[in-house]
Order: structure tokens, then sequence, then C-alpha cells
């Protein structure tokens, strides 16, 4: 494990310095990307609604984004549970094998 | 405009992607996530992309997805006192920070066109040192078994370079309650920096390099260090969909495929855990992450249908796999239950 | 510990919602074929929503629009000849360039 360990740091190291250095190596021609959302594409409300919101704001479409992520993973979360309690199985005793 | 029934427009990434990939591998990141107790994040970024988003896509996608994922087991964990707050909230900025600056190299990257091709061969270098990992740690298994030893190496206990660590004497020194230990608060910054930049860069959780930074260098007891370590991962993964965001680079519709399927995915796995047995299981994992390394490098050359059936395919063997052994334990367990019960309403009459 | 976060949630999405409604601005995609630096407006000639394999953009509709772009984000700088995508809103009769996407030039698909 020591030894694993060691080679994950080394393996850090190695790519924080050889990242910025091939970045640098290929020099400096940067334009910005700017992406549109083709709106005239999206036909639900909903989507047009957060397509127009990421043309128009990012912020408050960063926002939504976040908060939508949580309060869904926090949603599946508990309704995974309620499901999972209701097949029968015992899933309090869990052994676990190895981590 | 193609609006073929397998594949899904996405709007802003601009993208025409083929559905149930999106859907199996969401479900196969859960999956096997529950089921090895390590994120699966890995697979998700080299997967995206080749399913056809482009890479910043790929990555803040996956990113905003262990967001997602990991709200729930960072409420459960916190509920039983697992997570030491102070420790986590001072190695929040080393993290933040980290994300931040390893999302601006993706951006910098982007702008030189070379996002593609550089975030695709460190991935490789990535997946080949967990493969590595995972194959090393079998042949070990393996060897302490021929020789008799049955609970295996106990690395934990040989190393203190953290007693070292903690004689650091810059201010400020903070004395952490629930982990138990006082140190320089620029260790734990240290460390969550480097894990918040690799974490910002290839947008996995990080954990597979802060949980034994915490332990072996932070000094934190394990348990602490599994609560806290979600704990980082919860926020890096909601401040890394913040600032991909900000950026222009997510594809919300994808993120919430992705976290349906992985919600499943991850009962599936979890329940599996209950009933597996021995070390097998890992020389899959292990093949897994060697093909998912295969079919980056099938993309890198421009295959782009072979890398996608190399990846998908090795997921959806591992996942029937485990939704195999999952289904024939809890079966045996649902058997027994009745049998138990029948025996019981037999004797009581 | 749990009532909290979930009423400041609840609170923020309440807000967010409020302000939502007010964001939307129209997308346009076209052939640049000028671009005025010192007037700072830039004209497309717009494209149709009919993208087959030879004409993934779209085909040419044959109607010309100008817009400001003095305040607008540019990414890659449009010349003659390239594909841009532009959000705007309309003010009056003119069109208020929001976001230029240079689509041709940084082709996503390939990255």
């Amino acid at each position: 494990m020591r030894a694993l360990f060691r080679r994950i740091l080394a393996f850090c190291s190695v790519i924080s310095v050889l990242v910025p250095a091939a970045v640098w190596a290929a020099g400096e021609k940067a334009a910005m990307l700017v992406v549109v959302a083709d709106t005239r594409r999206v036909t639900s409300d909903i989507g047009k609604y957060f397509a127009d919101l990421y043309n128009t704001n990012m912020w408050l479409f960063a926002v939504w984004a976040v908060v939508l992520t949580a309060g869904y993973g926090v949603f599946l979360g508990f309704t995974m549970d309620i499901i999972m309690s209701r097949t029968g199985l015992d899933l309090k005793s869990r052994k676990i094998i190895e981590h | 405009m193609e609006h073929s029934f397998w594949y899904l427009h996405m709007p802003i990434a601009g993208v025409e992607i083929f559905w149930p990939g999106l859907v199996l591998i969401g479900f196969s990141v859960g999956t096997i996530g529950g089921f090895f107790g390590m994120g699966g994040a890995w697979m998700v970024t080299p997967g995206l992309n080749i399913l056809g988003f482009p890479m910043a896509f790929a990555i803040g996608t996956d990113i905003a997805h262990i967001a997602g994922k990991s709200m729930v087991s960072t409420m459960r964990h916190s509920k039983f006192g697992n997570v030491d707050y102070k420790l986590g909230f001072v190695m929040l900025f080393g993290t933040m920070f980290g994300i931040e600056i390893g999302a601006q190299m993706i951006m910098w990257l982007e702008r030189l066109g070379k996002v593609g091709p550089i975030v695709r061969w460190v991935y490789v270098g990535f997946l080949a040192l967990i493969s590595f990992m995972v194959f090393y740690d079998y042949y070990k298994a393996v060897q302490s078994k021929k020789a008799g030893r049955i609970d295996g190496e106990k690395g934990a206990e040989g190393i203190t370079w953290y007693k070292t660590l903690h004689k650091i004497n810059l201010p400020p020194m903070i004395h952490f309650k629930t982990a138990g230990f006082t140190c320089s608060a620029w260790l734990p910054i240290g460390v969550s920096f480097i894990t918040g930049i690799l974490a910002g860069f290839l947008g996995i959780g990080g954990g597979l390099l802060r949980m034994p930074a915490l332990v072996y260098l932070i000094g934190c007891p394990t348990h602490i260090a599994v609560g806290t370590d979600l704990f980082e991962v919860m926020i890096s993964g909601l401040y890394g969909a913040f600032t991909y965001t900000l950026k222009g680079r997510i594809e919300l519709v994808a993120v919430f495929v992705m976290l349906t399927g992985a919600a499943i995915g991850a009962q599936i796995g979890t329940v599996a855990t209950k009933y597996a047995k021995g070390y097998g299981i890992r020389i899959g994992f292990g093949c897994a992450v060697v093909a998912c390394m295969a079919s980056i490098i099938l993309k890198q050359y421009g295959f782009d249908v072979a890398a996608a059936v190399v990846i998908l395919g090795a997921i959806s063997a591992i996942c029937v796999y485990i939704i195999s052994i999952m289904f024939k334990g809890a079966a045996a367990e649902l058997r027994d239950k009745k049998e138990r019960e029948r025996a019981a309403a037999a004797f009581q009459n | 510990m749990k009532k909290n976060p979930v009423f400041w949630c609840v609170t923020l999405l309440f807000l967010v919602f409020c302000f939502g409604p007010a964001w939307a601005a129209e997308v346009s995609q076209g052939n640049c074929i000028s671009v005025n630096d010192k007037d700072k407006t830039l004209t497309i000639e717009e494209y149709d929503l009919n993208f087959t394999k030879d004409k993934p953009y779209g085909h040419p509709t044959g109607k010309n629009s100008t817009y400001n772009i003095a305040t607008a984000l540019i990414g890659i700088p449009p010349v003659k000849g390239d594909v841009l995508r532009i959000s705007y809103d309309v003010k009056g009769t003119e069109r208020i360039a929001l976001k230029i996407m240079n689509v041709s030039k940084q082709d996503l698909k390939k990255k």
C-alpha cells in the first residue's frame, strides 16, 4: 500500500509538471471558444427555457444547474431507499467483505 | 434533421448522442461504484467523450453528476458523525481553488485546440495506474493466501509520515476535534489543493488520491477519512458543476439521464456486495479499466465506433456479472426467509 | 441541521423562479458576409433548419441580417465565409448580438 501510494503521488506530480509544459510548448494562440445553444432546434418548453438561459444569463443557469442536480440527487436517494425497503431484503446487516 | 429514435439531440453541445449508451454509462457507474466502493467516475469522462461529447463538456457533465450522486451518501455519513466538518471546511479552500485551476487548465487547452488529446493521454496514464493497483492488489492477496496468511496485509500501521508532517509549525495551527489531532492548516489545504486540481482536470471526485492522503499524510482515522472524503467529493462536485456551468461546458440533460441510471445501478451494486465472495471479481474490474483505457486510445486514433463498442461492451459485461450476483443472492435470501417463516408457522401450529 | 439547508434551497428556488421568465433571446445561424469593425456590425446570410450530410449547418435562405456586435461576447474572430451562430435581442429594428459562436472554425464535434 505504501509503495502504491508513493506511485500515485509520483504520477500526480509528473502530470502537474507535464501538462503545463505541453501547453506552453504549444504556444499562445488562444481565442476564447463561445458556445451558443441552438434554441431553434429545441422543441420542449423546459428545454427552451434552459437553452435561453444558457444564451442570456449564465450565472442563473449555473445556479439552476447546481440546485437541480443536488435536489435531483437527494430525491433519487430517498426514492431508492423507499423502493429498496419494499423488496424485503435485509440491508441493515450487510457484512462488508473488504473495501 | 436526423431525428432517429436512437439519437438524442443535446441542445447546448449541439451533438446527437446515442442515448442508450448514456443510460448504460450512468447505470454502470452506479453499479460498479456501488459494488467496489470507489466512484467509478473515471469511466464517465472518457465514455461521454467517446459517445460524442466534446471533451470539456464530458468533464463538466461528469463532475456535475458526481455532485448529485454524492449528496445522499454524504448526508448518511454525517448522520453517523463520521465527518470532521472543521477539517472539511479547511480543506474546502484547497479543493475549490484546485478545481478552479484544473478547470481553467481545461479551458485553456480548449482554446489551444489540444484539450481532447491531452486529457485522453492523461486518462490513459491514470487508468493504467488504477488497473496496476487492482492487479497488484489481487496478486498480493493470492500470494498471502498461498502463504497461509488469512487477514492479508495491514499496511496502514507501518506508515507514520503524518507524525513528521504534524511537526510542521506553520501558523495557523488548528486542532481537529473529531479526527483528534493538531496540525498546520496548510497541510490539509495543500493535500486538498492537489486533489482539487486532479478533480477539476479529469472530472473525477478525487477520492482515489484524497482518501489515502487523509489517512497517511494527515493522520485521520479511517472512518473519519471516509466521511470527510465524501464531504469533499460533494463540495468538489458542486463547485465543479458550478464553475463548469459558468464556463458553459455542461449538458444538463445528460447529467439527469446519468443520475437516474446511477441511482438505480448503485442500489444493485451495494446489494450485490452482500453476496459477493472472493477476490475474483477484482480481475473483472481491472479488465474493465484496461478496456476503458484501450477504448480511449482507439478514440484518439479516430476509431470512434470501435471505441464505443469496446467501452460499452466492457462495462455492460461487468454490470451483467454484478447483477447476476445480486439476483442469485437476493433470490436465495428471500427463499430462505420464506422457508423460515413457513417453518415458524408450522411450529406454531 | 436538516431544516436549514432545505429552507435555504426552497427560498433560492423561489427567487430563481421569480427572476426566470425574463430571460430569452433569439438565435440565428448563417454564413458571415461582412464584418464592419468601425460600426461594430456584422452581416450574415441566414441558414434554415434543414440539416443534411452535405450541408450540416443548414441551407442558405437568401435572407441577410445585420447585427450590432459592440457588446457581444465573441469567440474565434469571425471573418467572411465563416458559419456563425448568434444569440441576439431585438431592440426596435436593431438586432443586438449577445454571443457569437464561430461554428465552422471551432467545430466542437471533433474535440
